[in-house]
């Protein structure tokens, strides 16, 4: 199929794309961290706070983007902590079964969000990454499966639980599965309306409905 | 109708040594047409057989406008047209897509071509390209650039457009038989290995391994 | 690649047609076909087929696998073995749709066909999914795919391989970047 828009796919690593939406709003994600240095006159980053500068040792969530920029192993202005579901704990729930975990509900960017962690130089960064793989490899079976059989079937059930990455993934999986099944019943050779004419004609409908 | 369609004229002229049939010259479009589909990266243009078809085309079609029409022959020949102008122009596109894609690292590798070395887009692309450029970077600035403090003004497109990812995987059928092919292995706990590849047998495999093979002709990517 | 471009490929592929008018020989870019003779048979790409048969100008002989017997040996052979065995044709999904789709009244028991070459269609889906998932977990970094058939990988392609792909940039990831790649917005 040819798309007239291609959108930037998310970088996945160290480095976003910067043309990337999906990495744009990963960047947004908040990430626990404590200020080694106290910050002159920016007291308004901190929403409860009323002073005008932000004292050292002070505990806050930053946006990543934001941290990015303040991270300097050499200066020490901020440092990060791991949000939860990157720890210890929830590693060991992930390497026993990956599939339970929501990872919709403790991401949406758990991978994305997960490697940009790398930057900032944790002692943990080895077993990070091994956990981001493992959970991956250990998920990808009842993506392909659930992707594969979900045709025409309400996949809004399926999808809840995936992660941002994933539901690209199951997409794609699915418009696989559609192609062939349209081939399969002789609907390639129709011309149908592009999707933009055909959910403005539902919204016609349903305005005269009503 | 019935002329001899051998090739030698107009191979010769686009400065090739090979004498391609009809027939041939078709079977190479094809090939080009599903190696671009599936390369992740911008592949040397064919211009030749671009060009070569382009002809055998406009030959035919010449050809069919002095006949009677209605004719079952010509309907024939009509269909056959239909067909390889649908791959010609669906190879040419899957290019284009290739570029607006990867616009300014397209860009930076014909700048980077050496003398004597092919090019790595026709004349036409090539302009496409600089067009395509230029259109963005005057809409980035147009929108958002010029709105930002003097200091954060420029924006480096190579480093904004991801590159061709050339370690994606791909499949691939072989032409020609190849001996001891490096894999590199996936992770620590593996280790290097060397793997044959017999004529007709087919593989999935990073496409950073085999990319000198497919431009080589000794496989293809299916 | 859609499916869609899988059959044009397939098209090509050549079947025996029986036609009911007569033609000199045609010589078409892609080669010299016919002649055509009344009850003569002759070998022609299955796009032109298919086309004649629309304008009942001739009978279509199926390929020689596409009977029954064959293709229960062929379905059980495929359900006994755990690897991809032999098809007899590397487009018999797509030549199968076709030719029952516009011919099936040259085709004896095609319903019965149509079942078997989708039940050996599921079985070898199915193993296909098996493999890709050990490929997966083994993260393997080469696969032999003898016997699949474009139509097959084509179902599977896209998301698979950009499973891997993500699977590379994550195992990559803890490696500091290249120089020269570091961004500096």
């Amino acid at each position: 199929m040819w798309e007239s828009y291609c959108a930037v796919e998310a970088g996945l690593g160290r480095e976003e794309n910067f043309l990337s939406l999906d990495d744009v709003l990963m960047s947004q994600e908040k990430l626990p961290c404590r200020l080694e240095s106290g910050l002159a006159r920016l007291g308004f980053l901190d929403k409860g706070g009323e002073t005008e500068h932000i004292p050292q040792g002070s505990k806050m969530e930053l946006p990543l983007w934001l941290v990015k920029g303040l991270y300097d192993n050499k200066r020490r202005i901020i440092s990060v902590e791991l949000p939860k579901i990157y720890r210890q704990g929830w590693r060991t729930v992930f390497s026993a079964d990956a599939n339970v975990v929501d990872l919709h509900k403790m991401g949406p960017h758990y991978y994305s969000f997960g490697s940009q962690l790398l930057n900032f130089d944790s002692p943990e960064n080895t077993e990070i990454a091994q956990t981001l793989l493992q959970t991956f490899i250990g998920r990808f079976r009842r993506i392909m499966d659930s992707s594969q059989n979900a045709y025409n079937e309400d996949t809004s059930a399926l999808v809840a639980r995936l992660d941002e990455l994933e539901r690209v993934l199951f997409k794609a999986g699915q418009s696989g599965l559609n192609d062939f099944q349209n081939w399969e019943r002789g609907q390639a050779a129709q011309i149908t309306a592009s999707s933009l004419v055909q959910s403005y004609k539902k919204r016609k409908f349903h305005e005269t409905d009503t | 109708m019935e002329d001899d369609l051998a090739l030698s004229d107009e191979a010769s002229d686009a400065g090739s040594e090979e004498v391609l049939t009809p027939a041939e010259l078709i079977n190479k479009l094809e090939e080009a047409w599903l190696n671009e589909k599936f390369a992740p990266e911008l592949l040397e243009s064919k211009s030749e057989i671009v060009e070569c078809v382009m002809e055998q085309l406009n030959h035919m079609e010449q050809n069919l406008q002095r006949a009677r029409q209605g004719d079952l022959k010509i309907s024939f020949h009509h269909m056959e047209i239909e067909r390889i102008r649908f791959m010609l122009s669906s190879y040419l596109r899957s290019r284009l897509h290739k570029i607006e894609k990867f616009f300014p690292h397209v860009l930076e590798k014909e700048k980077a071509r050496g003398e004597g070395e092919p090019p790595h887009l026709s004349p036409e692309e090539f302009a496409f390209a600089k067009e395509y450029m230029a259109n963005t970077e005057a809409l980035l600035k147009n929108v958002g650039l010029r709105h930002m403090p003097p200091n954060l003004q420029t924006l480096d497109l190579i480093k904004c457009v991801p590159k061709p990812n050339l370690d994606s995987f791909v499949f691939l059928r072989v032409k020609e038989e190849q001996q001891s092919i490096l894999v590199e292995p996936e992770t620590d706990a593996q280790s290097e290995y060397a793997i044959d590849m017999e004529v007709g047998s087919q593989h999935l495999i990073r496409y950073r391994t085999i990319a000198p093979l497919v431009a080589s002709g000794a496989v293809k990517l299916i | 690649m859609d499916a869609s471009e899988v059959e044009f490929l397939a098209e090509k592929e050549m079947v025996t047609v029986i036609p009911n008018f007569s033609l000199d020989k045609v010589y078409l870019i892609g080669g010299d076909l016919g002649p055509f003779n009344p009850g003569l048979p002759v070998q022609v790409p299955l796009w032109m087929a298919i086309n004649l048969k629309q304008r009942q100008k001739c009978r279509i002989v199926p390929p020689e696998w596409m009977d029954v017997e064959k293709l229960e040996q062929i379905r059980d052979t495929e359900r006994r073995e755990e690897t991809f065995t032999p098809m007899p044709n590397p487009h018999y999904m797509e030549l199968t749709k076709l030719l029952l789709n516009h011919a099936s009244d040259n085709i004896p028991k095609a319903d019965e066909i149509r079942t078997l070459v989708k039940d050996t269609w599921d079985t070898r889906i199915a193993k296909l999914r098996l493999s890709a998932d050990s490929f997966v977990r083994e993260q393997e970094a080469h696969a032999k795919l003898d016997n699949l058939t474009l139509m097959e990988i084509n179902t599977i392609s896209t998301f698979f391989t950009e499973s891997l792909n993500h699977m590379y940039k994550l195992r990559t990831s803890l490696q500091t970047p290249e120089d020269g790649q570091t961004q500096e917005y």
